[in-house]
């Protein structure tokens, strides 16, 4: 069997069959190459290797002003790019010293917690798909996950033009206003939505097959995702209760009612149980936005007649954090005091939940590898950015 | 949990997913058969390509050659070349390449005049790469294609005028 | 004479299986898109798609065929043709209508057994002969599971035989006449699910199917097949599929036992209603993982069919 030559040392000395989930793999969730060291149908060692979709978007942004940043950003984290570009903005304006009205900080979060059911829809769309195969109960499962997912896509064209890029974040509040048929569009969307999770736990968390594929694999306990620094669903599930919309309010989170879904082992079924609480608790959040939407203005900065206009003084740093679907999305700004930023860095979420890979896989069979793979819900293009 | 009460609920389980994908397979699809049906395109669609306007009274171009959006664009696309004659500014050349568009919306929102609008209708599939560079005479001609988007440029700059007292939403 | 009659009967009937076997690929995919709120094939034929399994044979028989330079190429040539050989083989001794059958056997509830655990040898020379670790994998698992998962097939298709006292396929369905075999109390239901659920572990369909798991192990053993040869396997697995269902009706449902209709008729019903519930099961349920399948067979199918094989002895012995 042809191959490079320490794969062929390896199975030499160690009995063990060399496998690569390629770069090119149905179910490895973008590009990413995952060397799987097998014994058997057990797997004993994984190497990741990731880099594929490096754009260099970081060395990017000092060639680009601070204003025209927002829609660059957006591409980073694809499944829910309103999470990036607020977490930029928001860190602008702690560094400028900008305020933002009350109704602009409603209407981010509005559209932050729409891309987040969206998000989770396409996690456990594809978390089927991993688990039954393009043909079969899996796709069932991902194209009614799709088609839910659509109903949330149209609302964002109607508010905004674009279905998914929307550029809503500007620095210094939002860019579209509602219009006055929009709660109750959102009302009836919001209640199918609801109907549709409902049907789901019950297929699911029935299944025997489902249980049995989902439950005491890939378990990730405390002590080591706080090691590694995971976030989002992934530290929820493991049993700590850290969600930055609680324990660091930002946005004005902290005028709505909702719960955080927390998991108690750690393991496969409770993430995924972690998601789909997650999508009922945004829904009610949206619900509470729209009854309490403020009067006011939607910016407060003069209209964009220059992108030179903003510069920020001199050694000036900032760092902010959002609650992206996927963990904790971070951006520290460092300025020199010119209209382009010095250094931007992203503390990319997806980044390190996958670096949980090499402690939890070995042991377990193929099948699980795919299956914890797609629990992780990691996005290469927040990995690689 | 006991073995008995288990294997009941797991064969519910087995009956019920089984009855949702047959109740399913007597719904209509969703699917819209294009392009012999099209969806309706809404109000606020900005996806479709770009024009640059004339005023609807004098018929004289709105585009006064500034360069803000040339300035602001973040991947580049725009060229414009300024001159000068008539007691204004005119945009002697105006070159925008679609193939590098994000379609970010930035250039409709700092141009003072309204004059390069986006344009509420499908984008176009073209055959070759050369169509896509789009050329002044082009931009003139896409604003008879199809209507101008709801978002153009005076109406989202007032849309973000920071008001003074707390009177329409 | 007596030859040559067979040789043009068998010609027609191979023939007539190999269009149906197309066109069930056809309801596969329109049966799979309404239930998971789509349109299946549309344009080619409007409105409903109905010329796409000619289209789709013209586009597999116009590909390049390749054998990679690696692979052992007897065997790899070979695989696909035994496949379809072999599932093509069962359907000589299944009877078609009350009185015609291709080739009357006394024995052919056995032959269709032995028959059909020879396909297990075509998907494992696929894999081995590939020199791909993929098809290693898949084809070393399929080999475990389709061996393992004979026992409670053949155990659930002794019921039927033990209920008729014969394993003839006209005897058979000459004891169905006052009663259906499935309509018996408690051995009929049963050795029915068992026998399905182990003929989806033989054939490789879902939720069983972890030879061709498309998302672990991208097509299984035939990930290095293209062209014509992959339609091989293909068609061997949906006239394997076919032979199934019509198994399943005759042993079970009465085959061409039924009212008003003709006898043929009625077969050609049941065995489409039983090939949708099979579609139906495979669009619905997830995965199994190896070692759960395996559990499956050894703990819990094996004692059950043993079980009902000696309730099924016990009514014979008690009630007739």
């Amino acid at each position: 069997m042809e191959g490079n030559s320490d794969e062929r040392i390896i199975e030499r000395e160690f009995g063990e069959l060399a496998l690569n989930m390629g770069p090119q793999h149905p179910s490895t969730h973008g590009v990413f190459r995952l060397q799987l060291y097998l014994r058997g149908e057990t797997v004993t060692k994984v190497t990741p290797h990731i880099g594929y979709l490096h754009r260099g978007v970081e060395k990017l942004s000092e060639t680009l002003d601070y204003d025209m940043l927002p829609p660059v950003f957006e591409r980073d984290d694809y499944l829910s790019p309103t999470a990036n570009s607020l977490a930029y903005v928001l860190a602008v304006e702690r560094l400028a010293g900008f305020e933002v009205t009350r109704r602009a900080s409603y209407l981010r979060v509005l559209t932050a917690e729409l891309q987040r059911v969206a998000s989770h829809l396409v996690a456990i769309g594809t978390f089927g798909l991993d688990l039954g195969g393009s043909m079969g109960g899996g796709a069932t499962l991902f194209l009614y996950c799709f088609r839910d997912r659509e109903r949330i896509l149209d609302l964002m064209e109607t508010l905004t033009g674009t279905r998914f890029h929307t550029n809503m974040n500007q620095i210094g509040g939002v860019r579209y206003d509602v219009y006055p048929g929009f709660d109750s569009e959102v009302l009836s969307t919001v209640k199918y939505l609801v109907n549709q999770v409902n049907e789901y736990r019950s297929i699911l968390e029935g299944n025997p097959i489902f249980l049995e594929r989902t439950k005491d694999v890939g378990i990730v306990t405390q002590e080591l995702a706080k090691e590694v620094g995971a976030s989002g669903p992934v530290l929820r599930a493991t049993g700590i209760p850290y969600d930055l919309r609680k324990n660091k309010p930002y946005c004005s989170y902290d005028e709505f009612n909702f719960e955080i879904p927390i998991g108690t082992i750690g393991d496969v079924f409770d993430r995924y149980l972690v998601r789909i609480k997650e999508i009922s608790e945004s829904i009610s959040i949206v619900t509470q936005v729209l009854e309490g939407l403020p009067e006011g203005s939607i910016n407060t900065r003069k209209p964009l007649k220059r992108a030179t206009l903003l510069k920020p003084p001199k050694g000036a740093e900032a760092y902010a954090a959002v609650e992206s679907p996927r963990g904790e999305l971070g951006f520290f700004i460092l300025s020199d005091g010119t209209s382009k930023p010095y250094r931007i860095k992203i503390r990319s979420p997806s980044f390190s939940n996958i670096a949980l890979i090499p402690e939890i896989i070995p042991g377990h069979l193929v099948a699980d590898a795919v299956a914890i793979l797609g629990s992780l819900d990691p996005v290469f293009g927040d990995v690689d950015r | 949990m006991p073995k008995k009460i288990s294997r009941i609920r797991y064969i519910e389980a087995i009956i019920f997913s089984l009855w949702i994908t047959l109740k399913n397979l007597f719904r209509s699809p969703v699917t819209v058969l294009y392009p012999q049906e099209k969806r309706d395109i809404p109000e606020r669609w900005r996806a479709g390509t770009f024009a640059l306007t004339t005023d609807r009274e004098s018929g004289e171009e709105n585009c006064i050659g500034c360069k803000l959006c040339e300035l602001i664009c973040p991947s580049d696309i725009i060229i414009v070349e300024f001159e000068k004659h008539s007691g204004r500014g005119w945009a002697k050349r105006f070159y925008l390449d679609l193939q590098a568009c994000i379609q970010c919306e930035l250039c409709v929102q700092v141009c003072p005049t309204d004059a390069i609008v986006m344009l509420r209708g499908m984008a176009e599939p073209v055959t070759n790469r050369e169509d896509l560079i789009l050329d002044k005479g082009k931009l003139m001609s896409n604003e008879k294609l199809y209507e101008a988007a709801w978002a153009t440029g005076i109406k989202l700059q007032t849309l973000h005028e920071p008001k003074k007292s707390v009177a329409e939403s | 004479m007596i030859v040559i009659n067979g040789i043009i009967q068998g010609a027609i009937l191979l023939g007539a299986i190999l269009g149906i076997v197309a066109y069930l690929t056809w309801l596969e995919r329109k049966f799979s898109a309404r239930m998971q709120s789509r349109v299946g094939p549309y344009l080619v034929g409007r409105p409903h798609g109905w010329l796409q399994p000619i289209a789709d044979g013209l586009k597999l028989i116009s590909k390049e065929d390749i054998t990679p330079s690696k692979a052992d190429s007897l065997l790899f040539n070979l695989a696909p043709g035994w496949v379809v050989v072999v599932s093509l083989l069962g359907f000589a001794f299944l009877p078609l209508t009350a009185n015609w059958v291709l080739a009357n056997l006394d024995v052919g509830l056995l032959y269709f057994t032995a028959i059909g655990s020879l396909i297990v040898i075509g998907i494992f020379l696929a894999g081995w002969s590939s020199n791909n670790k993929y098809a290693l994998l898949s084809s070393v698992r399929s080999a475990a599971q389709i061996v393992a998962y004979e026992i409670p097939l053949l155990f659930s298709l002794l019921v039927p035989a033990i209920l008729s006292g014969s394993l003839n396929f006209m005897d058979i369905i000459k004891a169905q006449n006052d009663l259906w075999f499935i309509a018996y109390p408690v051995i009929g239901q049963i050795s029915f699910i068992i026998f399905l659920l182990a003929a989806l572990a033989e054939s490789n369909r879902m939720p069983f199917d972890l030879s061709e798991a498309e998302s672990e192990l991208i097509a299984g053993f035939n990930i290095e097949y293209s062209g014509m040869k992959f339609a091989y396997f293909y068609l061997g697995e949906y006239a394997h599929l076919l032979a199934v269902s019509l198994l399943v009706s005759i042993l079970f449902f009465g085959g061409p036992l039924g009212p008003i209709l003709p006898g043929g008729l009625w077969i050609g019903i049941k065995t489409v209603l039983v090939f949708l519930s099979i579609l139906w099961i495979r669009w619905s349920f997830l995965r199994v993982r190896i070692d759960q399948l395996m559990m499956l067979n050894w703990k819990i199918l094996t004692p059950v069919s043993l079980l009902n094989l000696l309730l099924a002895g016990l009514w014979v012995t008690l009630n007739f």
